[in-house]
This record gives C-alpha cells, sequence and structure tokens, in this order.
C-alpha cells in the first residue's frame, strides 16, 4: 500500500487536483482512503470507493472522484489500489485476563521437567528469599511431580511443606494440574479445615481417621486457595490486556467486551487507556459473583464508582452472571431433563427471583446484563426477567445480552427481538472437532436446533459473536467463517457442524452493526456512513471474491481506523509520521 | 444406603497388555455382576456364546456381566449405571493409554461419588520394553500411571530379558512398589479385584485356629481348605501362589505405628483388610484396606459389646514373607497405656 501527502498537484495515485478546479468550501478531510472496494454495511450504499475522514468521522463516503472534493493541504491520502475494506468487527465476549494474566503473575516456575522434591523444596525456598512484595508471603508456583515423591519414598502433604515453610502461606501446583499441595499456613488463610465442606467438581483431600485436610486439595478446590490469595498483581493484568488490544487491533477488532472484571481489571484498564493504549473500545462487565474472582468493591462500582474509569474507549456500565453451568460437566439448565436422565435438567446458580430483581434493578440503573445462558431453560428464565424488567421500567431500557444462547426454545426465538434482547454466540468452535463433538452432549433433538444464529436473524433479532477466549481460540475470524460453514476451516476433519449456516452478508452484519448495536452505539458505529465514527479496516482479500471456506480465517488486517486513528499498521508504513498507528507490524501469537 | 461398589482402574499404555487383562475378566466367572467400562470394544474378545446383546455403546453377558464404553462425561455414566435397576456389583474401568489416569481417579473421590463407589485397586500394566527409552510426555504419562498404581503387572516377561525388568526396577521403581510378574497378564484375578469375601462376619464367625488352617491356589483349582476357610482366593486355577496370615491383637493400636508398618510391609504382601482397635478412635472399630503400595483406614461401625479385637488378614505370596517378622512389626503398633 502506498500513501502520500497532497502537497503535490498529482498525487503519486492518481487522485489528482487540477490546478483550474474550483475551490470549494467544504472542509478538507484529516485522511482520504480513495480507490476501494468498501463494503458498508449500509443498505442504501452498500459499496462505494472512497472515504473522508475529519475529527475522528466520516465526512464523505462515496466515489473516489467524489472523496476527492475534500483532500486538502493537509490530507493524508491512502491509495487502497483496489483493496477491500469494511467497518471494524465486534468480539462481544471473551476474557484474555483469565488467559494470560496467571502466566505474567511473577509466579514461581521450579523449572525442572521432573524436579525431585529437594529441587521442589530448593526452588520454593529461593522463591521465598526473593518473593515479589505484591505477593503478600505468599510462595505460588508449579510444578511438583507426585511419583518423584513416590520415588522418594516422601509423602506430599502439608508436614513437608511446614517443615521448611512453617511461616509463610504455599503452594504448588502438581505438574498434571490434577491437584494443588498446600502448607498449614495457606490452609489456615483460606479458612479450610476439617469442618469445611467439598467443593463441587473437587474435593479436599482429608485424614481418613481425623478428616484433618493433608494439604493435597484436587481439581475444583484450588478456588478456596486462590481466594485467598492476594489478587493477580497489577503487572500481570495490564499486560495481558495490552496484548490483547493489540492482538485484536491487528485482526481487525475496534469493540470488544471484557466479560468479568473487578476493580483491579478496571483499573488495569484505565492505566492503559491513560496511557493512550485501549487501541479497542472495550465494555467491561462486573462479574455478579464471586466465583471466578473476589470482587471487593462490586456493590461501590454498581452504585457510581464504575464512571470513574470511563472514557470514549472505556465503560463498566454492565455486569456479568453466571445463570446456568456448563454443557460438559451436564449443569447448562435445561427445558426438559437432559439426555438419559428422568428428571435432571441442570443447575441454577442463582433463583429466578433473584435474577428478575437484579435484572430490574440495573436496567433501571442503566446497567446492562450479560447472562451466562448455556441451556433453553435458562436463557427462557433469563427472558422472563427481562420481561418483567420492562414491565417494571418501560420498554425502553438497557438492551441485555444473553451469552452464548448455545441452545434456545424456538418459541423463544422471537422475543429476543420483542424483548430488545441481545443474542450473543460463540461460534468459533463450530465447526468438526473432537473439542467441539466432546461438547455436543445435549442428545440429538437439542444439538439439531443448537447454535442458532439463523432462528435469531429469521425473527429479526440481534445476533452477535464473541470468542469466549480462552474456553475457544481469541482470533474472531475462525468464528466469522465457522458461522457461514460450519466446516473445519484447515480441513482437518469433513463433514458439517450441528447448526444452520448463514449468509456472508449476514455474517458481516454479526460482526459489524450488530457488534454496535450490543454496545448501543450504532447510531454512530458499526458501519460507514455519513457522519459515523471512521471505524474502518483494510483486509488482503475481498471476503466476496472468494469461497468462505479455508479463506476467511486466515484473512489479514492491513490496517485498523478506529475514530479516525490508525490502531493497526501491518506494514508498518506509517511509523514515524504523525500517523503512526498504535500498534505496527508485529502482534501476539496466541 | 447400599454398600459403595468396589472400582478397579486398570491402567498402562497401548499394547502394554492391559486388554488382555480385561479380556480375561470378561470371560470368567467372577461370580459377580461385574461392569466393565472400556476405550472401545475394537481389542474386546467375548466368547460368542457368552454374549446375550449386544448395542453400539454396551455388551450383555449371560453371566450378568456387562461391558460398555467410557463415554466423554465418565462423572454422567457413573451416575446413571450406580443408580441403575441392575446396578453392577464391581466397576472396572479401564483408562485411556493416552491420558492421565489421576483423572479418573480423582473423579471417583468427588463428593457426589463418597459413600457410593470405593476405589479398591488401581493396576498398571507394564511392558518393561516400553518403559526402556522414554522421554517427554510419554515420560510424564509414565510416572502418571506409576504414581496411581498400587499394584504394577510387569507383563510379557516372557520377551523382556532380565536386563530390561532390572532395568525397570533401577529407573521406575519406588520404595514399596508391588510388582507383579507375568505373561498375557496371566495373574489370578483375585489379586486385581477386590473378590475376597472376607468381610467382619467371617472375622467374627471363625476362629483364629480355624482360619489359620492352609489355604493355599492349587493349579486344578480345587480348593483344598477346609470349610471354614472363607478367603476367596482358592478359586483360581493358578499354581499355589498365595497365602495368608491372620494377625489379632485385644490392645488399641497407635494410628501413626499402625501406619509406618503399614507402609514398610515386604512388598511381597498383595492385599490386607480387616477390623482395627485404635487409641484414637474409641468408639468405632476402624476398618482397613491395603492393596500393594496403597492403605486406607477409616472409621466403621461402633464397636459392639463384647472384645474390641483388632482382626487382620494379609495375602502374599507363598513363602515371601516371614511370619515371625510380621508378628514383630504388628506388636510394636500396640499404643502405650498413656495413650490408650
Amino acid at each position: 500500500m502506498t500513501t502520500s501527502r497532497t502537497d503535490n498537484t498529482e498525487t503519486s495515485h492518481g487522485i489528482t487536483r487540477h490546478a483550474d478546479q474550483a475551490p470549494t468550501n467544504l472542509p478538507s478531510a484529516d485522511m482520504v482512503l480513495t480507490n476501494g472496494r468498501i463494503y458498508t454495511v449500509d443498505e442504501q450504499q452498500p459499496w462505494i470507493e472512497a472515504v473522508a475522514i475529519k475529527g475522528g468521522r466520516f465526512i464523505a463516503v462515496g466515489t473516489s472522484e467524489d472523496i476527492s472534493e475534500r483532500v486538502g493541504e493537509h490530507t493524508r491520502v491512502i491509495d487502497l489500489d483496489g483493496r477491500f475494506a469494511m467497518p471494524g468487527i465486534y468480539d462481544m465476549h471473551t476474557h484474555p485476563d483469565l488467559a494470560l494474566a496467571p502466566g505474567y503473575a511473577g509466579y514461581l516456575d521450579v523449572g525442572i521437567e521432573d524436579p525431585t522434591p529437594e529441587q521442589v523444596k530448593q526452588a520454593m525456598l529461593d522463591y521465598a528469599a526473593n518473593a515479589p512484595a505484591d505477593a503478600e508471603g505468599w510462595v505460588y508456583g508449579a510444578y511438583f511431580v507426585r511419583y518423584t515423591f513416590k520415588q522418594a519414598g516422601i509423602v506430599a502433604n502439608r508436614e513437608w511443606l511446614d517443615s521448611f515453610l512453617p511461616d509463610r502461606p504455599a503452594a504448588i501446583l502438581d505438574r498434571s494440574w490434577g491437584c494443588m499441595l498446600v502448607n498449614s499456613k495457606a490452609l489456615e488463610l483460606a479458612g479450610i479445615n476439617a469442618d469445611t465442606p467439598d467443593p463441587r467438581h473437587g474435593y479436599i483431600e482429608r485424614d481418613s481417621i481425623t478428616g484433618e485436610p493433608t494439604g493435597i486439595l484436587v481439581d475444583g478446590a484450588y478456588a478456596l486457595i486462590h481466594a485467598a490469595m492476594p489478587p493477580t498483581p497489577a503487572h500481570a493484568l495490564q499486560r495481558a490486556y495490552g496484548e490483547a488490544v493489540n492482538f485484536q487491533s491487528g485482526r481487525g477488532v475496534v469493540g470488544t467486551k471484557f466479560v468479568h472484571v473487578c476493580e483491579h481489571r478496571l483499573d488495569a484498564l484505565k492505566a492503559i487507556d491513560q496511557r493512550g493504549k485501549l487501541s479497542v473500545r472495550v465494555e467491561a462487565a462486573i462479574s455478579w459473583q464471586d466465583d471466578i474472582f473476589p470482587v471487593k468493591r462490586r456493590w461501590e462500582l454498581m452504585a457510581g464508582e464504575r464512571h470513574f474509569y470511563r472514557s470514549s474507549r472505556l465503560n463498566a456500565n454492565a455486569v456479568k452472571f453466571h445463570f446456568d453451568g456448563t454443557h460438559e460437566s451436564r449443569s447448562s439448565f435445561l427445558s426438559s431433563a437432559w439426555p438419559g436422565e428422568s428428571s435432571w435438567r441442570g443447575h441454577l446458580n442463582l433463583t429466578p427471583e433473584h435474577i428478575t430483581d437484579m435484572v430490574a434493578d440495573m436496567d433501571r440503573k442503566g446497567i446492562r446484563v450479560i447472562a451466562h445462558c448455556t441451556g433453553d431453560g435458562a436463557s427462557d428464565l433469563f427472558l422472563d426477567a427481562v420481561a418483567e424488567a420492562r414491565r417494571r421500567n418501560g420498554p425502553n431500557g438497557v438492551r441485555h445480552q444473553c451469552a452464548h444462547c448455545t441452545t434456545l426454545l424456538d418459541e423463544n426465538l422471537p422475543r429476543f427481538k420483542d424483548l430488545n434482547v441481545i443474542a450473543e454466540f460463540s461460534p468459533v468452535g463450530w465447526y468438526p472437532s473432537s473439542f467441539s463433538y466432546a461438547r455436543a452432549v445435549f442428545g440429538e433433538d437439542r444439538m439439531q436446533r443448537a447454535y442458532n444464529f439463523k432462528g435469531i436473524l429469521d425473527n429479526g433479532g440481534t445476533a452477535v459473536m464473541g470468542t469466549d477466549w480462552p474456553v475457544s481460540g481469541f482470533d474472531p475470524w475462525v468464528g466469522f467463517e465457522a458461522m457461514i460453514t460450519r466446516e473445519n476451516p484447515w480441513g482437518d476433519e469433513d463433514g458439517r457442524f450441528y447448526g444452520e449456516p448463514i449468509s456472508l452478508e449476514q455474517a458481516i452484519r454479526v460482526m459489524t452493526i450488530n457488534g454496535a448495536k450490543a454496545m448501543e452505539i450504532e447510531d454512530r458505529a458499526g458501519s460507514i456512513e455519513l457522519g459515523k465514527f471512521a471505524d474502518m479496516i483494510v483486509l488482503d482479500r475481498n471476503l466476496f471474491e472468494a469461497k468462505p471456506r479455508g479463506n476467511i480465517h486466515n484473512t489479514r488486517v492491513e490496517m485498523t481506523l478506529l475514530e479516525g486513528q490508525l490502531v493497526w499498521d501491518a506494514h508498518g508504513e506509517f511509523d514515524g509520521t504523525e500517523h503512526e498507528a498504535i500498534w505496527s507490524r508485529e502482534m501476539p501469537d496466541f | 444406603m447400599a454398600t459403595p461398589i468396589p472400582v478397579t482402574i486398570v491402567s498402562g499404555f497401548l499394547g502394554s497388555g492391559k486388554t488382555t487383562l480385561l479380556n480375561r475378566i470378561l470371560n470368567s466367572d467372577t461370580g459377580m455382576r461385574v461392569a466393565v467400562m472400556v476405550n472401545d470394544f475394537g481389542a474386546i474378545n467375548i466368547d460368542s456364546e457368552l454374549i446375550v446383546g449386544q448395542t453400539d455403546a454396551m455388551i450383555n453377558l449371560a453371566n450378568g456381566c456387562i461391558c460398555c464404553t467410557v463415554e466423554s462425561d465418565l462423572i454422567e455414566q457413573l451416575s446413571r449405571l450406580i443408580n441403575s435397576p441392575n446396578r453392577p456389583e464391581y466397576l472396572i474401568i479401564e483408562a485411556s493409554g493416552v491420558s492421565n489416569p489421576a483423572k479418573i481417579v480423582s473423579t471417583l473421590r468427588y463428593p457426589q461419588f463418597a459413600n457410593r463407589l470405593s476405589i479398591d485397586s488401581t493396576i498398571t500394566v507394564v511392558d518393561a520394553d516400553q518403559f526402556a527409552d522414554l522421554e517427554g510426555d510419554m515420560a510424564q504419562l509414565a510416572m502418571e500411571q506409576l504414581d496411581v498404581a498400587d499394584i504394577v503387572l510387569l507383563n510379557k516377561t516372557d520377551i523382556a530379558s532380565p536386563e530390561q525388568i532390572a532395568a525397570f526396577r533401577t529407573r521406575w521403581g519406588y520404595p514399596g512398589i508391588r510388582l507383579y510378574e507375568t505373561n498375557h497378564c496371566d495373574v489370578p484375578l483375585s489379586l486385581v479385584l477386590g473378590t475376597g469375601h472376607f468381610d467382619a462376619h467371617d472375622l467374627e464367625e471363625n476362629s483364629l485356629e480355624q482360619r489359620q488352617q492352609p489355604c493355599v491356589l492349587h493349579h486344578d483349582g480345587h480348593h483344598h481348605c477346609d470349610e471354614h476357610c472363607h478367603v476367596g482366593y482358592h478359586h483360581e486355577a493358578h499354581d499355589q501362589l498365595f497365602e495368608t496370615w491372620y494377625w489379632e491383637c485385644e490392645q488399641p493400636l497407635s494410628l501413626s505405628l499402625l501406619r509406618s508398618a503399614l507402609a514398610t510391609l515386604p512388598t511381597t504382601i498383595y492385599r490386607a483388610k480387616g477390623f482395627c482397635q485404635l487409641a484414637e478412635l474409641p468408639d468405632h472399630c476402624a476398618v482397613l484396606h491395603l492393596v500393594g503400595s496403597r492403605h486406607d483406614i477409616h472409621p466403621g461401625e461402633p464397636w459392639r459389646n463384647g472384645p474390641r479385637t483388632t482382626r487382620l488378614v494379609f495375602i502374599g505370596t507363598r513363602g515371601g514373607f516371614d511370619r515371625e517378622a510380621l508378628e514383630q512389626t504388628f506388636s510394636v503398633c500396640i499404643a502405650q497405656s498413656e495413650v490408650a
């Protein structure tokens, strides 16, 4: 791609300002992108060639010729040279902090393939001697290998850890992440004793006679220790979010929702924003439950402290809650019994009454409710709660969001439009693979109507996508392709996954204007129209010119513009100029 | 509540001989309704006369046993088996040759299965040749399999050289390892399955003298013990492989000393079971279960009137242990009077 300034009479890109051209009193643009194939997502004018941008907005859209009028003395003109461009895309549900921050926290890494107990002990002592100040004395990390303890004839229990770390809380994970070994101090701080009930999906190993914990915690029991530990350090959260928005800008994302935040996560996002590095519009949803991490200032945030974080790039006007469980653990709440069961319908984490009052209250406060509902019974109850909120507060409240929508009742499809509720799906795994089939557990009848993107769209509803990283991958383009094909993008497996595909045009709307609707900014973003924010991506291929399968997922984004600001520049063409992108050339490889 | 269903987990690499062992179990008459959960039916070989019904996911056998494939959701599948009208009396789960068997062991210990399933044993089948040059992920998997093993069956010893077997012991052995050498997994099933009917009733009804009668396993499978023998190890068609040793004690034992004693038993003792009087648990008898290198002592029923006698039975390879030394080992477990 080539660019130029317009000081010359003739640019190198064929846009010519003739000396005899009538002077125009239209304001000249800060930037013009011309000579492209631009798909606008505006039904009145789906295809244009050029745009003019000033003050972060589109001040003109049309043919290259139309737009040439907006080129002034200081206009940066970018010749798209026939390339395809479209509005920036939206990832409406993802968790980069959960995916990355633990790895950046500076926890102990023993760093030996099969460490002996002696080596584990030495590494823990060394770490303790130099432990970071923000760890509050915790010695936490990975890993030990139970088998090497067996070989050494040592029982891996709290007495062993107490023998060299008697006073500081210490916890070390097993290599296969099957269990965690903790000392007596850690048990004490976590309040784990003989009377502590076992958590769901895990257990506290106990002395068979006294019931006292041995120091081994299995699976779900880790959470008891994590809740007692200091929060993930700020530097790790900032690095995680910083790399995430770099990646997202590099993949053309202009709007995203970081679902599940606490005060520490909001602090990290604000720090990035203040450094001018928040290159994506972020809606952060405050965690309603403490099941992932504790939110100590939840009520202060809800009451108004969230506005402290507000900027054009960041808002925390949303809450996220886990209404039901997951399909893997057969705890999704269904409208009828699970396959092979006479009565088990799954699990609701909160009562329907709790949800109803909460949704009505949040709705009144202007806070969006994002509800994790994988089972069709959970989304049914959530829609009922929204209906009640509309009844109490009037019909024009916040657009709430039903997350995942893995299975929906057919009769509920029109309710998404009627109640103005966003249906959010997680299509990144919607293709044949061992992973996706392992999750296809609702029984053949329900699977046939699962992932019903098309049903929502056909009924006039607004469907959006979320990558849900790290549950599935972080690249939204994989989901973009899969929602159209339902086939394996890499050709690793044949066949078509459950659910009905949608058209490319529909998918583009899902990825763009529907995302803007889910953030309630569709009047000023989500499509390339006069007066809207200049959010645009330039791609290395025209999505309409090749068969979607095997093509869309590996699309390269060459340039991402957010409110007229270059946030991603794949070739570093603007490096060193006044238009230098926030991120150029390199993006993290997740 | 029904008594917990005992479970045996069979682990080992692909090609180690796991399936041979499972075929052996499926084709024998254990006298129980056994459910065998395998990874796939492909290698399963059941005498066709035994099969009375078959679907994609389940084979029903004439002896009341079933064989089914392990589904992706083990928790759900186990819940269904436990609650089915044809509740199995024994469960055998084949761990996949490529995944960590500790996951299955952990799952069986989840609270929802407490009092409904009890792990009898975890058996890891090993081909010494496969363990010769393991590195990386495969070495990690080997460690995971040996970590959970109560008894290691060293299979294919007809093919393996003595050097290979020695090398296995050197690299992979650990203190207290119960390493049972075998060919074609031809092991007495009572070694791998906790089928012994030596429960409270037997131990109380029979005098020590009666139980001390020699009880051995004979090649012809007929049992040569007297009618009072209730040890379930004499119905196997094997050579005179095992013998039993009983120990009784009227005085309360110290829990920690007993645990130490069990941890240092000769590796020729494969199983032990019984009841103990513990100083730490004066009102209840304690139930002891030992399989290979693992033992478990947990509180049982309150003592009834009468003497509170510790009664333990040990099964080990014939001629493999010194009774006097064992007597000595357990006598020092008697709690000191101030504790008692």
